[in-house]
């Protein structure tokens, strides 16, 4: 495979990599990684066909591949809750090979960057703090944009046993730390991307994996409410109940396609504006299909020894990664209010207005 | 249920240049009334002016005057003459559903005597579905057409009818035996055939679009029956595909919300630029999927519960998304300002409930996907 810019999914891949999630990150797996983190095992099973690096470059050390097999990819992982650091692992490469370096095997994270970080770069020496640092415990490597007093962006790899790991955990149990170094020499690397570059990348993959996510819970709600009876007959029989599986297909539905659409056009050229649409519309689908998914279980979604929690609590942990709803809109609007065109800019998306 | 991605191509972004240029020039900013959606003004001359053009029965096959082009490049169309609220009135039905339902159910007859008018913008088509005791539910209805000698006798009243009073051509659905949904005919009526009488209903705004259709003992030739006898609950499905599944079920406010967008009001306000971008994101992605629907149709596919789970949600956000622009006005809009803008906005606040009632009351469309999704 070699990346191109043509707008084809590599089906037969897809359909093993669903077909393996599906074998491979069963409820009692999920459960498992929350314990234990990130499973060598499961790892080397989604690693031996190379599955972390598709969308990178094979030139640059990846598995070569479009953005939207990438994507596709990533929406099955999230279909399946697959307790792996997939995304992270593709942001920190493609950080990696935008700035020209070889990535190479294992799990990866990277640096998201939030306001309160203080990751410094001085004379090759890295400094500070990050935090939100999703799987940094159990990853090999962890990929950071780290600005040098100029304020120009650097790509540097920090090995994780030179850090001071402060372990915590997202809403959905997965590892997301605070790593501290302490004057590190690295390799600094000047980097094409910037961190808004990594954002929207970052908002981009995310979205994928939750609109896997949506997928789900609208099939498995839809399932549960022709099994479940209650009053004499399936409560997918009321209409109400119906509403609610109505809601979860809708939102499920709108997500997939526009993962699709803002990845090509991403593969094209500027796409800001429709990653932060298409991020935006997901968060705030998520928002409305977990509590509709909820709603139609009863209380029966609301405990741990079912799936569904697990896919909702991804949806509400991948909400508030790489922009929430609020930051992302706000974003949007003040670059429409400057520029006008309203319209033009719905149909035209970024070729018309970069937000 | 999986809406495939697709872009515009070249030659298709081409034609929104050409559209969205020529309507700069055909309705500069203040020569026309602003209208919202479908409910625009009737404006004859305009239509007939893009019937000229072209983008008028852009579907329907050349040979009967259309333009054989495709359903995605009406969407083109279409979007750049909601966005300007263009006078669309008197062609719109029969541009969206009527043109395109006689071009595959008609008779060849039917097809010369209808779709060029259509394309030409001579022809303002409405649709008589609804009766006083069947809103959605359209197997209910009891208008009857009766065989007689040469053709059918048709007896009844239509109501919610937008549109009739000033259209040349009525296509209504009527009851031509008993079963339920096997028991209902289509017909292509003149306006002004002996025994139709047309009402209009005062509109909740003032206006006198919508219309009660009396018919007492209407004489219409077999000639005029679309489809088969019995064929017309199939016909009307496939057109409501038409009705549900574009654009305007969620553009009929984008003359407002434009204004709204390039106001100092959302400028100077970052909670009113928020929910800006908020509004712009969703109308993206609504877009996307209504662009989905319109390929799929080029594709012969029909996709009525896709069409059905847009439309549902899209009115609902295009009524959520009035409440935004009405929040931040900051005061009640007076309907008869003489700002265009305030008296739009009065006027969608009026009418905005109608949104998620016409093609099919939200309810019955949940009622439509839950059944579409269990396929």
């Amino acid at each position: 495979m070699t990346t191109t810019n043509d707008h084809t999914v590599d089906r037969d891949l897809i359909a093993t990599v669903i077909s393996l999630f599906a074998a491979k990150s069963g409820h009692d797996v999920v459960i498992k990684a929350e314990e234990e983190g990130l499973l060598p095992s499961l790892w080397a099973s989604v690693s031996e066909l190379g599955l972390p690096l598709v969308g990178i470059d094979d030139t640059a050390g990846g598995s070569g591949g479009t953005l939207l097999d990438l994507l596709a990819i990533l929406h099955a992982a999230g279909q399946h809750a697959v307790p792996l650091p997939l995304s992270e692992t593709h942001l920190a490469a493609w950080l990696l090979s935008e700035a020209g370096q070889q990535v190479s095997d294992g799990p990866m994270t990277v640096v998201p960057g939030t306001p309160k970080d203080t990751l410094a770069l001085t004379d090759g020496v890295v400094s500070g703090r990050a935090y939100d640092v999703p799987w940094a415990r159990g990853v090999d490597r962890i990929v950071a944009l780290v600005n040098d007093s100029s304020g120009a962006p650097y790509v540097v790899t920090i090995d994780p046993g030179a850090c001071e790991i402060t372990p915590g955990t997202d809403l959905a149990g997965q590892p997301r730390d605070v790593i501290e170094v302490k004057d590190l020499a690295v390799e600094a690397v000047s980097s094409p991307v910037d961190r808004d570059g990594l954002l929207l990348r970052g908002a981009l993959v995310t979205a994928a994996k939750m609109a896997g996510a949506l997928e789900t819970i609208a099939t498995l709600t839809r399932g549960y409410t022709e099994e479940r009876v209650q009053f004499g007959r399936p409560i997918s029989k009321f209409q109400a109940v119906q509403q609610h599986v109505v809601t979860l297909f809708q939102m499920a539905t709108m997500a997939s396609l526009n993962v699709s659409r803002a990845g090509r056009t991403a593969m094209d050229g500027p796409a800001s504006f429709e990653i932060c649409a298409l991020k935006q519309v997901v968060d705030k689908n998520a928002s409305i299909a977990i509590r509709a998914a909820h709603q139609a279980h009863g209380a029966f979604g609301m405990t741990q020894e079912y799936r569904l929690q697990q896919l909702t609590r991804r949806l509400n942990a991948w909400r508030s990664e790489f922009g929430d709803e609020l930051q992302l809109a706000s974003r949007i609007g003040k670059a429409i209010s400057n520029a006008g065109k309203l319209e033009h800019v719905i149909v035209g998306g970024s070729a018309v207005l970069e937000v | 249920m999986q809406l495939e991605a697709t872009e515009l191509t070249e030659a298709e972004m081409a034609l929104q240049m050409e559209v969205r240029e020529y309507l700069q020039q055909r309705l500069p900013a203040g020569t026309y009334e602003v209208g919202l959606g479908m409910a625009a003004n009737n404006d004859v001359e305009f239509s007939k002016d893009l019937g000229a053009k072209g983008w008028l029965g852009m579907a329907l096959p050349k040979e009967y005057g259309g333009g054989g082009r495709t359903a995605v490049e009406r969407l083109i169309v279409v979007e750049e003459l909601l966005a300007v609220g263009a006078p669309i009135g008197f062609h719109w039905v029969g541009d969206r559903q009527s043109g395109p339902s006689i071009a595959k159910h008609g008779t060849e007859e039917q097809k010369q005597a209808f779709l060029p008018g259509i394309a030409s913008g001579e022809l303002g088509f409405a649709i008589g579905m609804s009766e006083p005791d069947s809103g959605s539910d359209l197997a209910s209805l009891r208008s009857r057409a009766e065989k007689i000698d040469g053709g059918w006798r048709i007896n009844g009243t239509k109501i919610w009818t937008s549109g009739a009073y000033q259209a040349t051509t009525i296509l209504g659905l009527f009851r031509t035996s008993e079963h339920k949904h096997e028991g209902l005919t289509q017909f292509i009526i003149d306006r002004n055939v002996e025994g139709l009488t047309i009402s209009p209903i005062p509109f909740i705004d003032g206006t006198r679009h919508f219309c009660e259709l009396s018919f007492e003992d209407v004489f219409i030739p077999d000639e005029r029956r679309l489809g088969e006898v019995g064929g017309g609950w199939a016909q009307n499905t496939g057109e409501l595909v038409l009705e549900r599944g574009g654009v305007d079920r969620w553009m009929s406010l984008m003359p407002i919300l434009e204004w709204w967008a390039a106001s100092d009001a959302v400028k100077n306000s970052p909670g009113a630029q928020a929910d800006l971008g908020a509004i712009a994101a969703r109308s993206w992605a609504f877009r996307g999927m209504n662009l989905a629907v319109a390929r799929m149709v080029d594709d012969g596919k029909s996709p009525v519960t896709e069409a059905a789970l847009i439309k549902e949600m899209a009115t609902r956000f295009e009524q959520e998304s009035l409440d935004t622009v009405a929040r931040h006005y900051g005061r009640a809009p007076d309907l008869n300002s003489d700002d265009p803008h305030e008296s739009l906005l009065a006027r969608a606040i009026l009418v905005s409930p109608s949104w998620s009632i016409r093609g099919g009351t939200n309810e019955i469309l949940r009622t439509v996907i839950a059944k579409g999704l269990g396929k």
